[in-house]
């Protein structure tokens, strides 16, 4: 193909009037994407905005209905995965597509691995694998098996899978939604090398912060269009968040007043193994307490704990000033407590079930007579609880794999708050969920600490730690390794607590 | 919408072979139709009898249903078939039991529904038939326990009376292998070298003889005979006999002559089986149901000769 | 929700009724009463245990089991009745073993580190040794007439064992629409952690439900016991796949946490229907095994392209 007749090259991804529509959703009317070559393209929008169907489209998950795709200048077809990843076109998923069972390097090289005499070369693999993961600054062996890996791990398996593909055209969904700051520095950093190659980079981020921090330009989609594309450096924060929502959200987070009230969760000298060391710590009703720290630090371990499903070898929890012992879930929910998982598909909801399921699921034997459930009270329970979280679902009915992120994160939530619990643990609480949801879930959560619940909030996104937390505590190595009021806590003293520094 | 179509789709399949299979049926509705119901059709003792009875049915212008469950000890899938032929109107019944008293309620069945049982090869309880009240036309079949003395007289006569015997034996309540079974030990009960050191159920099965045979011959490496309740558990046993390189030295003696049976005795692998005829019971069997549809009387005990092979 | 669990039973309900209009085009003796009836009766074997195993298989299990768990339950009654024990007590006797048998299951998968195709798998061969032992390996029979009259006896026009199906179907689809363990149960199957952390007692129920497979097992014993009027040792091979089979075509899912009673119901009678149908068809033995095969697989396929249809609508 001719060069084009301007000084500007062929860009290295050109996307045209893509049109996809599924029965009874137009996902996409007719969007546009350009990508130049060493640029990291962000592409912004609310969930269900079309951005996963789009990028499905262009890692040839999807076949498209209508519009056309260059490469390079080049007409591609990108009829499956594989023709995709020929063209040099490389995903990385934010549901992370790893087979728990084999080993890391194994995972990375999966389906092209290198051979020797038709034989597996296993120090070869081994090596290039250790190669691509000390680029990211990941410490992980590669001889480990995908299941023992945390969650952070393994997206960083998945970014190196990504990166091993030497792709011209490399797709990022979500890839810091569970890394810790350090790691997205690295990955950054990371991102900064390939462009420099001429890579082509498209990012898909609800964090404004590092959108703003490694983007050169944006699109932002809505509703299956495009809305406006922008250099970066001429973008403002407000602008993007009414493009995205097509409303004003003025801040995220809007601090509501509130009383804090007598020490509702104390827990003292909390000790188990190598992962917790002497934590204690209470938490008010009406106080929201931070808990901050790398991965790993125990933050995780101390809910499990308190929440019945972790023995531990030391250690006493007071409700209300009363020593209370927890062996189970149920226990823990007896006593007022609710633990809002890190992992939302995994322990937080039965996604095959609906919404009403979900949310009387804790508290059945209280909406039941005889082992009988009184399916109008249910149903009550549930509407209300939709009503009052402002859950966007069409009945109570729908089965809950059928909302967005956010909206399964308030049944979630609706769930808990169902139970009467009074302590709420919320771990990683909007990870992988939209701007707008994000919103509505500080707004909850404030309005809940207003209402007198003391929450736990365990997060690696600092900036939301800190916007919503009337105290911090930051672990390390699974000790209580400082605490910082509200007034005092800012990210790099948080973050030097955290480091040891 | 697009599932529904599947269903459809495969459904029509589906349909369109019941049909096809009818239309053979169909166009022979003047014919008179018997069935023939057999303990299994994995086993060529039944597929002989279905050779026999179908060659006659054709001659005498007979349409024959022939039909078995999946696994020989399944008495009461056999209890389906027959009551799923009783609804088809069939004119007469013949049926080898898979047991000969669980089957008793499937015959009274058909008692009521006016259908002649003819019996054939495995006899049906006759206290248990009698207590429930109902009753068959005639038994077809050999004399299996003359056919286990015969098997015991030859095993005396080649080890000039003097070995140790192991026995598979059949499925457990089974009339016929019982039957051979009892003829069988009494014919070695006169011989006082003749000891039997082992008898194990092997469910008239090949596989499972094979194991049972490997198991015996842990515990008993010097039996010098070996009786099985038919030819499949013989050959079952001679793969285990020969993997334990003992071929030839212990004497096999089955049950039915079989195609297989009779080679391995023809090569010296085996020594003797017993030979029933099944085509002659299935001939037999066509031809008394075609007389009870003409109304004769038929005899109760219709036996069938054996013979030694050897 | 609805919709989707009625659009499943619709396509296998439409299923039910196109091989019937099929049967009935093709043979005069196929939409007889009596014939209908005949076939009612002869599903009632299978049909009984397919209830347990939905169970089972809705909490994402699997029990192997059941098969040899009717020759156990029979073996125990007919031991029973022959020392003169009266039926009832007889009856109780054995499906009491059979729940013990279940629970014994529940237990090895809910307490150890067994999944539980292996622990059922165990318990398979377990139970078939006992009843061999229990027996000498030989049938029992002669029992008295009170015993058969639950296979011949009719109530309402019905006969007794299809009744007593209709009545546990009718109890099963009760409990799993209408209580806490039904919930439980779809909860369990679909997402076993997070019904822990909402406080459910995940073992405790998942006991229960294996011990219910072994009681409808047992009662699965007492209605072939009465049927032949004898209790064998060797009874029952195979069920297990068949109770698998119903409950797979009838759309539960195999994953678990997605299925109905009802279907499995329908799922029973689409067997007995068909090997009815090829029966009176006079099909050769060996392609009725065919054609049940591929009724399963067929059966599969449609579940798999409903899920995806459910799948992308949400997209």
């Amino acid at each position: 193909m001719p060069a084009a007749a301007s000084s500007e090259p062929a860009p290295a991804l050109r996307m045209r009037g893509i049109r996809k529509s599924f029965p009874g959703v137009l996902a996409l009317a007719g969007v546009d994407l350009d990508v130049r070559r060493g640029e990291v393209h962000v592409l912004l929008g609310e969930n269900g905005a079309g951005k996963s169907t789009l990028m499905k489209i262009l890692s040839g998950a999807l076949a498209r209905d209508a519009g056309t795709i260059e490469i390079d200048g080049r007409a591609a077809a990108l009829a499956s995965p594989r023709a995709a990843r020929d063209t040099g076109i490389a995903i990385i998923h934010q549901e992370l597509a790893l087979v728990p069972e084999m080993t890391v390097a194994e995972n990375i090289f999966l389906g092209r691995a290198p051979t020797r005499f038709g034989l597996l070369d296993q120090p070869r693999m081994v090596r290039e694998a250790s190669t691509f993961l000390s680029r990211l600054g990941a410490n992980i062996d590669p001889n480990q098996r995908v299941a023992e890996l945390s969650i952070a791990q393994r997206q960083l398996v998945e970014i190196a899978r990504a990166l091993s593909l030497n792709a011209r055209i490399l797709i990022m969904d979500e890839p810091t939604s569970a890394l810790t700051d350090r790691e997205s520095q690295r990955l950054f950093a990371t991102i900064s090398g390939l462009t420099a190659q001429g890579t082509a980079i498209v990012y898909i981020s609800h964090r404004l912060d590092e959108i703003f921090a490694i983007g050169d330009r944006i699109t932002v989609l809505r509703d299956g269009r495009n809305v406006a594309t922008q250099e970066v450096r001429s973008a403002d924060r407000r602008d993007l968040i009414r493009l995205m929502a097509n409303r004003d959200v003025d801040e995220l987070v809007t601090q509501i007043p509130r009383l804090h009230g007598a020490a509702r969760l104390r827990v003292e000298g909390l000790t188990h193994g190598h992962t917790l060391h002497d934590v204690s710590f209470s938490v008010r009703s009406g106080e929201i307490v931070g808990f901050a720290g790398l991965l790993g630090a125990g933050r995780t371990e101390i809910a499990r704990a308190i929440f019945g499903l972790e023995p531990f070898d030391q250690g006493t929890i007071f409700v209300d000033e009363k020593p209370v012992v927890i062996r189970s879930a149920s226990d823990a929910i007896a006593a007022g407590i609710g633990f809002v998982t890190e992992d939302r598909k995994r322990e937080g909801l039965v996604l095959s079930r609906s919404v009403r399921d979900n949310i009387a699921l804790p508290i059945l034997r209280r909406l039941a007579r005889l082992g009988i459930v009184r399916r109008a009270e249910e149903q009550a329970t549930a509407e209300s609880s939709v009503r009052e979280l402002n859950i966007r679902t069409p009945s109570v009915g729908q089965l809950a794999q059928n909302l967005s992120g956010g909206n399964q994160q308030k049944i979630v939530l609706a769930k808990w708050l169902a139970t009467g619990a009074r302590i709420l643990f919320l771990d990683e609480p909007t990870r992988g969920i939209d701007v707008g949801s994000k919103a509505e879930i500080y707004m909850l959560i404030n309005e809940l600490a207003a209402a007198g619940v003391a929450i736990v909030l365990m997060s690696s996104d600092l900036p939301e730690v800190l916007a919503l937390s009337d105290r911090v505590l930051v672990m390390r190595e699974g000790r209580i390794a400082g605490e910082f009021t509200r007034a005092d806590a800012s990210a790099e003293r948080v973050m030097a607590c955290a480091v040891g520094m | 919408m697009r599932a529904q179509l599947i269903t459809r789709r495969i459904l029509c399949v589906t349909v369109a072979v019941l049909v096809g299979a009818c239309n053979r049926g169909a166009d022979a509705t003047a014919r008179p139709t018997v069935a023939l119901v057999v303990k299994t059709l994995n086993n060529q003792f039944f597929i002989d009898m279905e050779a026999g009875a179908k060659a006659a049915a054709d001659s005498l212008g007979m349409e024959l249903i022939v039909q078995a469950p999946e696994r020989e000890i399944d008495v009461e899938r056999q209890m389906q078939i027959v009551e799923n032929l009783i609804q088809r109107d069939v004119k007469v019944l013949m049926l080898v039991p898979n047991g000969s008293k669980e089957i008793v309620p499937a015959v009274v069945k058909a008692n009521v529904a006016k259908i002649p049982v003819v019996v054939v090869d495995s006899r049906v309880d006759d206290a248990t038939l009698k207590a429930a009240g109902g009753t068959v036309a005639t038994f077809i079949g050999s004399d299996n326990e003359d056919g286990g003395r015969m098997a015991g007289a030859y095993l005396i006569e080649r080890l000039a009376g003097s070995a140790k015997v192991a026995v598979l034996e059949g499925v457990p309540g089974h009339e016929t292998a019982d039957a051979r079974l009892r003829g069988f030990r009494k014919a070695l009960t006169g011989s006082t070298g003749m000891q039997i050191v082992a008898s194990q159920p092997a469910n008239m099965e090949r596989d499972q003889a094979f194991n049972v045979t490997q198991n015996i011959l842990q515990a008993h490496p010097d039996i010098t005979a070996l009786f099985a309740c038919n030819d499949v558990m013989a050959l079952g046993a001679l793969e285990a006999i020969a993997a334990a390189g003992k071929g030839g030295a212990i004497s096999i003696v089955g049950f039915d002559a079989q195609d297989d049976a009779r080679k391995a005795i023809t090569e010296k692998r085996m020594a003797a089986t017993i030979a029933q005829n099944p085509r002659e019971m299935g001939r037999l069997a066509v031809i008394t149901a075609f007389r009870l549809i003409k109304g004769e009387t038929v005899p109760t005990e219709q036996p069938v000769a054996i013979s030694l092979v050897r | 929700m609805r919709r989707i669990i009625a659009g499943r039973e619709a396509g296998t309900v439409l299923g039910l009724i196109v091989l019937c209009a099929g049967l009935w085009i093709a043979t005069p003796y196929f939409a007889t009463a009596a014939n209908l009836t005949n076939v009612a009766e002869q599903s009632a074997i299978v049909g009984v245990i397919a209830i347990g195993m939905t169970f089972v298989i809705l909490t994402g299990g699997i029990d192997l089991s059941v098969g040899s768990l009717v020759a156990l339950v029979g073996v125990v009654i007919g031991s029973a009745l022959q020392r003169g024990v009266p039926v009832i007590v007889a009856i109780a006797l054995g499906l009491l073993a059979g729940i013990v048998a279940g629970a014994l299951n529940g237990l090895m998968i809910t307490r150890g580190p067994l999944p539980p195709f292996i622990a059922t798998l165990g318990m398979m061969s377990v139970a078939r040794g006992a009843a061999l032992m229990l027996s000498d390996g030989r049938p029992i029979s002669d029992f008295p007439e009170g015993l058969r009259a639950l296979a011949t006896s009719d109530v309402f026009g019905l006969p007794a064992p299809v009744v007593l199906m209709l009545v546990l179907y009718l109890l099963a689809y009760l409990v799993l629409t209408r209580t806490v363990f039904g919930r439980y149960m779809y909860a369990i199957g679909g997402n076993e952690e997070a019904t822990a952390l909402a406080g459910v007692n995940v073992r405790l129920w998942k006991s229960v439900v294996y011990a219910i497979s072994g009681l409808s097992a047992g009662v699965c014993a007492v209605l072939l016991v009465a049927r032949l009027n004898s209790a064998q040792p060797i009874a029952g091979i195979g069920y297990e796949l068949d109770a698998i089979a119903a409950v797979v075509i009838g759309g539960t899912s195999l994953l678990g946490g997605s299925g109905s009673v009802i279907g499995t119901l329908i799922g029973a009678l689409i067997m007995s229907v068909l090997r009815n149908g090829l029966n009176l068809l006079g099909v050769s033995s060996y392609l009725q095994q065919v054609a049940i095969g591929v009724v399963i697989i067929a059966a599969v396929l449609i579940d798999m392209a409903l899920r995806r249809r459910v799948q992308r609508s949400s997209l």
